[in-house]
């Protein structure tokens, strides 16, 4: 009895809760449903609309700009008469060779920048050494403090070297990155330190630990950095422009801002370039999203 | 084990080639008129200085021109980094003139002084001014500007208001061109008056100095800021009424405005002698007028564009200063760096050659800009200050006439920035 009453008290309770509230929580459910999904679609429209309104300006000539902004009408975010005279004319710009200079950039940066974080990682979470802390804290450091900030005095040290104006100028700085090294490092140690004693056991060498084990299943954390890598190569706009780099070494971001004229801009091929420069991220994105899914759904089984 | 040794040798490829790849110019130093490369930077598009750098190659051709491109919202700052950096990857640059005492008081600018005399001959007595910082010639003139009264002639027609006249003595004054500008709105136009550089001390500084507000910069050493005169306040009151009336679209920026005058949404637009090649192609008809004055005020025109300079660090002076000198004082290499740029040669002659094409330009429209612009800039203009403190002048006021322009009070606005300017050159005096 002593045990059943308790019981039975709590049925009562729940099934009283039942009958006294059976409309309000689902009016408040779908209150809260109907108020967070309109506050996800003002989210998303207030995230997409100047996205879609550069889109629809890059397909209208650049007098027409600013013509239907004030007030705004619906012709702001359409037009009828779309027109590609903007994207045909950036071909006789730099930008497809900047284009092309950015991707060489970037997808060597990931490469190289890849191999160096991941070794690093490693070799700060797989070992125990003197020092290892305070290493890990100047590593820390690196990415506390805004590449913009040093980026003058390196300037300096790369036109020391002869670096200026060349591609592995513009690549190095890219290359050993203190957040992909912190991202890598904490997705290692996570890795259980059985499986390395194991392997150990049976006789695999650290370098095979390292490509056999740590590597494969840190796919997510590798991709998640070379994003990273990738996206800061790509954006990069102070360092290339202290490197003084010339016709053939020029990257998307300064040949975009080179569009602006002193005297009058065309924003309607401004708009044009930054659909391109923004569309070459979102693909490469888009696309890893699918395997970094994949890895997590994989290594979440694992 | 093959898969990562075979990245890492990529990798490695890769950055040999690379390298590879890598050159800086090279230079030689020679006598006479040079030989070699030359690297120039501007912050023009390419396509402006190919017509120059082609004439200059077919006549020197032992030179050659590397031109490089930086982002004009950018030029200053990169510039001021290389350059005391001793880039010796520039050659020759693009000087915007109020920047030169900067430039030159740093030491990144090739003394000229042997070549005054015939600078003096090739440009205008202001132009030549300019490049002085300290009684020594730091550049040469390549460009020059100034700006004018563009009307819609359809929307004043339709407003039933007389169009202003051509004739300088004739200039309409700011309080004419506001009221007609008011009775276009009246009639239903959007707005009246649109200023091109809306938010810029080149652009008003004519207003305050046809007040006799000054330039703002006075003092021996042209470090001390007088920016709350009666001239100043008075003219950027009325400045920030035109916009508290709505007589002037608040909003549009930059180089934004003149948008506002080919969509027909303004009767009134004052600009520079490059609109008139991108009204050219307007489906209504326009006209130009004098650049106003106050009631009462003295007429004062802007002026002022690039020179061109000789880094100190160059290791081909003798090269960079043949380009150099055959962009500003030879007349054909001179219009030869204007042939896809509407903008005003320095260079005298080139002007003479070049202003009738530029007011054939806008056909009827334009008629009788190429007198106007030369009386304007023999007559009128008024260059901005010579200060090692200039750029941070500008940065400040231009940000006190944005704040004017939407609604601050512009005695406690320019008391504030006479305040910030003071601070700024606390450290350079």
């Amino acid at each position: 009895m002593t045990v059943s009453a308790p019981r039975r008290s709590s049925v009562q309770r729940r099934s009283s809760q039942r009958h006294s509230g059976r409309r309000r929580p689902s009016t408040r459910r779908s209150v809260l449903f109907i108020g967070t999904t309109l506050l996800a679609a003002v989210a998303g429209i207030a995230f997409f609309a100047p996205l879609w309104w550069s889109f629809v300006n890059s397909l209208r000539p650049g007098s027409e700009t600013f013509r239907y902004l004030n007030p705004l009408q619906w012709q702001t975010f359409f037009t009828l008469t779309p027109t590609l005279d903007n994207y045909t004319a950036l071909l006789d710009t730099d930008l497809s060779r900047a284009i092309l200079n950015s991707l060489i950039v970037s997808v060597v940066t990931v490469l190289a920048g890849l191999a160096v974080c991941a070794t690093a990682a490693f070799g700060l979470s797989a070992f125990r050494f003197r020092g290892q802390g305070l290493l890990f804290s100047v590593v820390i450091l690196t990415f506390l403090i805004p590449f913009d900030a040093i980026a003058i005095p390196l300037s300096d040290m790369f036109r020391d070297w002869n670096l200026q104006n060349t591609f592995v100028g513009l690549i190095l700085p890219g290359i050993g990155n203190g957040m992909a090294i912190f991202l890598l490092r904490t997705f290692f140690l996570a890795i259980p330190e059985e499986l390395v004693e194991a392997a150990r056991l049976d006789g695999l060498g650290w370098w095979g630990v390292f490509t056999r084990i740590y590597l494969p299943l840190s796919r997510p954390a590798l991709i998640g950095a070379g994003l990273m890598l990738f996206l800061f190569q790509w954006q990069a706009y102070v360092w290339p422009l202290l490197m003084g780099t010339d016709r053939e070494h020029i990257l998307g971001p300064v040949a975009l801002s080179n569009l602006q004229g002193q005297f009058q801009v065309d924003y309607g091929v401004l708009f044009a370039a930054s659909m391109v420069l923004v569309l070459i991220p979102l693909i490469i994105i888009l696309s890893f999203q699918r395997y970094f899914i994949q890895s997590v759904t994989t290594s979440g089984m694992k | 084990m093959r898969r990562p040794t075979t990245i890492t040798a990529g990798v490695i490829a890769a950055a040999l080639a690379l390298t590879g790849c890598a050159g800086s110019a090279d230079s030689s130093g020679s006598s006479g008129d040079g030989s070699g490369a030359v690297s120039f930077v501007g912050p023009e598009d390419p396509a402006v200085f190919a017509p120059v750098i082609d004439a200059f190659e077919a006549a020197y051709p032992d030179i050659t021109v590397d031109y490089t491109q930086v982002p004009f919202d950018t030029y200053a700052t990169t510039l001021q980094q290389r350059l005391s950096a001793k880039d010796d990857t520039i050659d020759v640059f693009a000087v915007d003139q109020p920047n030169l005492a900067q430039i030159a008081a740093q030491g990144f600018l090739e003394d000229l002084s042997d070549l005054e005399d015939e600078a003096k001959a090739a440009t205008s007595a202001a132009q030549f001014d300019i490049n002085i910082y300290d009684g020594t010639m730091y550049a040469l003139p390549v460009w020059n500007s100034t700006q004018m009264l563009f009307y819609n002639k359809d929307i004043l027609d339709a407003a039933g208001i007389e169009a202003p006249s051509l004739n300088p003595d004739e200039r309409w004054t700011w309080e004419q061109v506001a009221e007609a500008g008011a009775q276009a709105q009246a009639a239903g136009i959007e707005s009246g008056l649109l200023l091109e550089q809306a938010e810029a001390y080149y652009q008003l500084q004519p207003l305050i100095e046809s007040l006799g507000g000054g330039s703002g910069i006075t003092g021996d050493d042209m470090l001390t800021a007088d920016v709350t005169t009666d001239g100043w306040v008075e003219a950027m009151e009325w400045y920030g009424g035109t916009f508290e009336s709505g007589l002037s679209p608040r909003g549009v920026g930059g180089f934004q405005t003149s948008a506002v005058f080919t969509d027909q949404k303004t009767a009134f637009f004052v600009g520079g002698p490059w609109d008139i090649g991108g009204f050219a192609d307007a489906d209504f008809a326009w006209g130009i007028a004098p650049h106003p004055s106050f009631d009462g005020g003295e007429a004062v025109t802007p002026t002022g564009s690039w020179s061109w300079g000789v880094n100190t660090a160059s290791t081909n002076k003798d090269a960079a200063r043949t380009f150099l000198e055959f962009v500003a004082l030879d007349a054909a290499g001179n219009l030869a760096s204007t042939e896809t740029q509407t903008i005003i040669p320095a260079n005298t002659e080139a002007a003479a050659e070049y202003l009738p094409k530029l007011e054939a330009l806008g056909g009827d429209n334009s008629a009788g800009a190429a007198d106007l612009i030369t009386y304007e800039i023999e007559n009128t203009a008024v260059a901005r200050p010579v200060s090692i403190g200039y750029v941070q002048f500008e940065s400040i006021i231009n940000a006190a006439i944005a704040d004017i322009r939407n609604g601050s009070d512009a005695m406690e606005r320019l008391t504030q920035a006479q305040q910030q300017i003071e601070d700024a050159w606390s450290q350079l005096r």
